[in-house]
This record gives C-alpha cells, sequence and structure tokens, in this order.
C-alpha cells in the first residue's frame, strides 16, 4: 500500500482539483519518517523520469539534510542525476536558512540555495520560481517534495506554513506534494492542521507499544530494539467521494531502505459507529458450563427418568424435615451448581400445567 | 425517512396576514417564524420546515471528507433560485469559482423515484423497515404544489447552475484568507445585513450569509480564538434581527476543545458531518445500504425560535447518499436484519446487539 501512495502521487491532480498532498508522520518510538520518506521520494522520480507521470520535474525543498545526500541517494538507487538534471531541482534551505553566511561554494547546477527560511511567502515564490524554470510556464505540472515540515514550523507561524502548502495545492501548474513530520515534536493541533491539509496520511507506529512509555525497563529494551527495526505503517486516504480507505502495512527497515509487507495479523482499526454496549453478551467459558449446570424447574426432567424434587413451599413441615436432610446433602454437592427457587401458585395445579394462571381473569 | 413531529401549539398568531406577504422561497413555520429552505428537501423535513430566519446554523466539519461543502452549495443553490441576496466568504483564492461548482435545479419530468423498485412481486410483501415506505405519499403531495417558486427544490449535482442565476444577483463572494483580523468579515456582514432589516411588516425577500470554514489554518486570524468567537456572537446578533439566515462551517478538530464547545453553544441550529470508512466489513453488515452511503450527518441542535418547547428528533444520525449520483437524499440509519433480535429502525447507539451476522429472521 506504499505502493497506492506512490500511484497517487503519481497520478497527480485532475483538472479543476488539489493537488494530492501526502503527510508522512512518525514519531520518536518509530523514528522511519525519514527512510520512508526517501522510499517515496525515490519512486516518485524514477516515475517521473520514465514519463509515467504527468508531472515533468520535481522540486526537493531540503531542510534536515544536505542537497549532496540527497544526490547520493539517488544515484545510489540507480537515477542518474547528471542525465536527469532537467527533472529535478533541490532548493537547499539546509546550508544557510538564515543568510548568515557570506558565500557558500555552489554545489552543482542542480541546487539552489535559499537562505530566508522565516519568510514563507519568499519560500513560495522560489519553489514556484524553481519549479517553472524546471518545466516552463503554461499548464506543465511538477512535483514538489518538502523535507521537514517541522524546519519550517520552527520558524514561521503555523498559519503562514498552511497557506504555503494550501497555496502550493491549489497552484494550477503543481501535480502533487509530499513532506514530512515528526508529529511528537508539536502540539496536537499542529499535527491536526497539516492532517486537516492533506489528502493522504500515513503514519509510522511502533508494532509494540511500550508500558507506560517508560524506556528504562530491561524488558523494555527487547521491545525498543524490536521497534527499531520494524514498524506499522497506517494510511488513511481521503478519496474523491468522500469516503476514507483506512490500510496498514508493516514496514521493515533494512541497509538498503525500507521494506513493506503486507500485516501479519489482521487488526480491527475501525471504531465507528459499531455500537459499544454496556453489558457483556457474551458467555465466557465458565459461565457456559455454570448455565449449563443449572437444574431447571421442570419436574419431568431428571436424571435417568428419575423424577426430580423440587421445593416448593408447600410441603407439610413433617415431609419437608426428611426433606431437608436430603437437601442439605444435595446442597452440599449442589454447592457449585446454580438454584431456581420455585413456589408453585396453588396446590390444584398438575405438575407441569400449561395453564396460564392468568387465563381466568375477567377484564 | 424521517419526519420531526411539528408541535401544533394552540397559541397561533395572526397568520393569515402574513402569509399572503411573504417573498419567494419562503414559508409559515411553527411559533410566528418564517422559515426558508435548506436547499435539501430531506433536511427541511428533518428540521421541522426549513431554517428559520434570524438563526445561525453551524456546520461541524470533517477533516477527511468534502461534505460540508454539499451542505452549501444546496443552500446556496437554493437562495440564488429564489433570488435571494447571498454573502460568500471562504479561505480560497477566488471563492467565484465555487460559484461555478452550484447545482442547479432538478426538472421536475425526471424526478426522482424514491418508491420500491419497479421489478417487485404483487404478492405479499414483508417490510422490515416500514417507516422508509412512508414517505411515498408525502412525496406525492409536495410535487403538486407547484408554480413558479418552489418553496425547496431538488438539485442536481451535476448539472451547473446556470449563469444568468448567478450574474443577476446580488451575490457577493470574498476571500477571508489574507485579512489580518475579522474586521473587513465584519464591515461586509454588517453591510449585507443592513439591506435586510426586519420590520413587522411584509417579508419580500430574505437573504442568505454562506462562511465556509471559517477557522481554516490558512487564514491569519485563525489562532485568534477570542477573536473569532466574538464575531460569531455578533453576527448571531446581527442575524437575530434581520430577515436572513447565516451558515457557518468550521472545522472542530482544528480548534481547542473549549472554544469547540463555546462555538457549539453559539449556534442555533448545529449539525456535523462525518465520514465514512470504505470497504469497511463491519459497518456493511451493520447498516443496510452501506454501499451507496458517502457520509453520515448529525443533527445535533435544532433551533427553538419563540418557544421553550424543545424538538426531540426521532432520530439524530442520518446517512448521506447520493441518489443516481446527482440527488443528495438523507436516509435515517437502517439496521441490517440480525439473528432474532429486534433492530431498532433508527441509529445505531441504541442497539444492543453485537453480533451483527446477517441471518434469517425466524418467527
Amino acid at each position: 500500500m506504499a505502493k497506492s501512495i506512490c500511484t497517487a502521487l503519481r497520478e497527480g491532480a485532475l483538472e479543476g482539483e488539489l493537488a494530492p498532498a501526502l503527510t508522512i508522520k512518525d514519531s520518536i518510538a518509530s523514528p522511519f519518517g525519514l527512510q520512508v520518506f526517501d522510499h517515496v521520494l525515490s519512486q516518485l522520480f524514477s516515475s517521473i523520469l520514465a514519463g509515467k507521470s504527468p508531472s515533468q520535474g520535481l522540486i526537493l525543498v531540503s531542510f534536515s539534510r544536505s542537497p549532496s545526500f540527497y544526490l547520493e541517494l539517488l544515484k545510489n538507487k540507480g537515477i542518474s542525476v547528471a542525465s536527469s538534471d532537467k527533472r529535478i531541482q533541490i532548493l537547499d534551505c539546509y546550508n544557510d536558512p538564515l543568510g548568515w553566511k557570506d558565500q557558500l561554494v555552489e554545489i552543482s547546477s542542480t541546487v539552489t540555495v535559499f537562505r530566508e527560511v522565516k519568510h514563507m511567502d519568499k519560500l513560495f515564490n522560489s519553489i514556484i520560481e524553481l519549479g517553472r524554470g524546471l518545466v516552463g510556464g503554461g499548464k506543465i505540472r511538477f512535483s514538489i517534495a518538502i523535507d521537514l515540515v517541522d524546519e519550517m514550523l520552527r520558524r514561521a507561524s503555523v498559519s503562514s506554513v498552511a497557506r504555503l502548502l494550501s497555496n502550493l495545492r491549489s497552484h494550477e501548474q503543481i501535480s502533487s506534494i509530499f513532506w514530512l513530520l515528526h508529529s511528537d515534536l508539536h502540539k496536537a493541533r499542529v499535527t491536526a492542521v497539516l492532517e486537516y491539509l492533506s489528502s493522504m496520511v500515513a503514519s509510522l507506529e511502533p508494532s509494540h507499544q511500550l508500558a507506560n512509555g517508560q524506556r528504562g525497563d530491561l524488558e523494555n529494551f527487547a521491545l525498543i530494539e524490536h521497534n527499531s527495526k520494524k514498524g506499522k505503517f497506517h494510511v488513511r486516504f481521503k478519496k474523491r467521494n468522500g469516503r476514507v480507505r483506512v490500510m496498514s502495512e508493516e514496514v521493515h527497515m533494512e541497509q538498503a531502505g525500507v521494506n513493506f509487507t503486507p500485516l501479519s495479523s489482521e487488526g480491527a482499526i475501525n471504531q465507528g459507529l459499531v455500537p459499544k454496549v454496556q453489558f457483556n453478551l457474551q458467555l465466557s467459558e465458565k459461565e457456559r458450563i455454570d448455565k449449563a449446570n443449572v437444574v431447571l424447574p421442570f419436574e419431568h426432567q431428571g436424571d435417568n427418568g428419575k423424577p426430580l424434587q423440587i421445593y416448593d413451599g408447600r410441603r407439610s413441615l413433617v415431609d419437608s424435615k426428611q426433606e431437608r436432610a436430603v437437601a442439605v446433602e444435595k446442597e452440599e454437592s449442589d454447592s457449585q451448581r446454580g438454584e431456581i427457587i420455585y413456589y408453585r401458585d396453588s396446590d390444584d395445579e398438575m405438575p407441569d400445567s400449561d395453564e396460564d394462571p392468568d387465563d381466568d381473569l375477567d377484564i | 425517512m424521517a419526519a420531526a413531529k411539528t408541535r401544533s401549539s394552540s397559541f397561533s398568531g395572526n397568520l393569515s396576514s402574513a402569509a399572503s406577504s411573504l417573498g419567494p422561497g419562503l414559508k409559515c413555520g411553527p411559533n410566528g417564524t418564517v422559515l426558508l429552505s435548506s436547499g435539501i428537501p430531506d433536511l427541511d423535513k428533518i428540521l421541522g420546515g426549513g431554517f428559520p430566519l434570524g438563526s445561525l446554523v453551524m456546520v461541524m466539519e470533517d477533516a477527511e471528507a468534502p461534505h460540508h461543502m454539499l451542505l452549501l452549495r444546496n443552500f446556496m443553490s437554493q437562495g440564488l433560485v429564489h433570488s435571494q441576496p447571498l454573502l460568500y466568504a471562504s479561505p480560497a483564492r477566488d471563492p467565484r469559482g465555487f460559484l461555478g461548482t452550484l447545482p442547479s435545479p432538478a426538472a421536475s419530468k425526471d424526478d426522482k423515484s424514491r418508491g420500491p423498485e419497479p421489478d417487485q412481486e404483487k404478492g405479499l410483501r414483508i417490510a422490515w423497515q416500514y417507516k422508509k415506505y412512508f414517505g411515498e405519499n408525502q412525496l406525492n403531495f409536495d410535487g403538486q404544489r407547484d408554480g413558479k417558486h418552489k418553496y425547496s427544490n431538488e438539485f442536481n449535482l451535476r448539472n451547473p447552475l446556470e449563469r444568468h442565476f448567478i450574474n443577476g444577483q446580488r451575490v457577493d463572494c470574498f476571500s477571508i484568507q489574507d485579512s489580518p483580523d475579522l474586521s473587513i468579515l465584519q464591515d461586509r456582514c454588517t453591510t449585507f445585513l443592513s439591506q435586510l432589516p426586519r420590520n413587522d411588516g411584509s417579508i419580500s425577500c430574505a437573504g442568505r450569509i454562506a462562511i465556509q470554514s471559517f477557522c481554516a489554518p490558512q487564514c491569519v486570524y485563525s489562532n485568534m480564538e477570542w477573536e473569532m468567537l466574538s464575531f460569531i456572537r455578533s453576527l448571531k446578533n446581527m442575524v437575530q434581527s434581520s430577515n436572513s439566515v447565516a451558515i457557518i462551517t468550521f472545522p472542530p478538530s482544528l480548534l481547542s476543545p473549549s472554544f469547540c464547545k463555546r462555538w457549539q453553544h453559539m449556534a442555533d441550529t448545529l449539525l456535523s458531518v462525518k465520514a465514512i470508512q470504505d470497504d469497511d466489513k463491519e459497518l456493511a453488515q451493520l447498516l443496510t445500504g452501506y454501499q451507496d452511503m458517502i457520509g453520515f450527518l448529525n443533527v445535533h441542535k435544532v433551533a427553538r425560535i419563540n418557544t421553550q418547547v424543545p424538538v426531540i428528533l426521532e432520530a439524530t444520525t442520518f446517512s448521506i447518499k447520493l441518489q443516481k449520483r446527482r440527488y443528495l437524499i438523507l436516509e435515517c440509519l437502517n439496521q441490517a436484519p440480525v439473528d432474532g433480535s429486534s433492530g431498532t429502525s433508527y441509529g445505531t447507539s441504541g442497539s444492543c446487539s453485537s453480533s451483527s451476522k446477517t441471518g434469517n429472521l425466524d418467527f
């Protein structure tokens, strides 16, 4: 299902629609966000190069890693950047984001340094300019990848970052856009804002939750180690018809990158409208056995045809004394069983008659 | 089908004189109020006729689905069809563009038939959810009340509204994204509403205000929570003393919980829309017609004007469906037949069956 994300990004936006936007979010418990980002980036770029996408170029806005890292990465994946010079441009917000250095050595022609990270509108203009320079003007589209949105949020307000992202999405030349977010670095509202602005949300979660968030226990070390290599990948797609598709996979960290496999055990993700009842309608095993053991007050039943005697509250005292002795014995053996006390309404009533006692009411 | 029980009070005002002097698209409601249509006939029925003039309607959006846009579209189209002045504010850069997506009224000839399928046997039919069939008679009545100005129209979401409805009107659109504070919006609303003062005389026309995604994150003022709240309060007051209805949609996940509650209290009529998960097997077993549903609509509050008597609805959760992919209809939730237990015909909150196996009913 990482494939479906890449497909959605590759296909891009329809005419008159906002561009599909993906948020990849991770946390310290499952820190594979950057690797997943790299994976999506290389997939998207190779499909752009192969001409499978209406998008003709890719603009990468790098905040957290140096542009040379990305050039290396793409080379390692077998995509030669030299020949694809005309398809990718990197906006370098890593080396000198605030304009402190006087001079910077230019790395390559694919990289443009950006020095004013505090101003979102200038960033917007640079991105669009770079994109237009890459693919030309008019109706030709390009895609955008933003390394870490956290870095943008450090320096600018949430509403300006939101404005940048929504303006990028609604720009007619943008085919698709995706970004990475470390969700535990921000308040819940910020994550909610970014989820509101995106059409797909991919979240990385640890496969085993740590008990009480304690990280010092010995037992938890094994879990932490497990979590550092594997995790769960949940995606929520907002489809065009207004429905939400939820999918899950397992993600493994490997030397070469990340690997996605289908979930080993199906977990129920849906909480929706399934009614939550306040009482338990299922019987546990013990309860089932006890229920089978309860003796019902029907006089024709009994072990092996012997009539079962059920105290009906009307026997004479003499009998009852004898009965009591018997009953006490029985009780001891029956202490495990449930009991039903049945008082018969009248003496004329035949045992087990089906007569409705209310029949003689005159209404 | 849901029909709210309209309480007929023993006090009836001097309605006969007022009724004759109502403009198009208005009708008299209970307790001396005047109603206008929401553009969705099912919603009008649920709310007891429509939105009362002078009320504030708030719709809580779901960040994962655009269903609030469907409600807004029908609301705005209905106003334009009745030549009611409209004020539309949205965080998009070009709100006028949204007017191009407004639906046009369905021609009465190809009116959808909500009755049973034509190929049903003439023999004995056991109606499992019999309340669905009550509405047929009512529909026929409404259709007969023809004339140039129907109170409420069915809108065909596939056909765009004709240009002449939009151009010849007092339609004011503007974007709220870049306003640094709410004073511009406030002024626009004041000017708009000053054209529609409420006098004791006849009401020639009523106005509609639609504000979409009021606290959208890309708006500059979106973190000024107290200012937004006081704007809503002043709008509510202005609307109360004018002949208009204002509808505000907002995503509650982007507000802090206390402000979310405050905003909900401000509303006279409070609705919320919810996304529905795709391919949800549990939900598919629980509800009939799950395949056609695109979302849920919840009615939390219904306006009480001039009365202390609360409106108690039979059901508060409805499913949103697009009939023939054109007409927006709201239906009561119907539980799928379950083994022997008596399924309640409204809402799943009252259900107490945890086994959702569809089985045969045995009598």
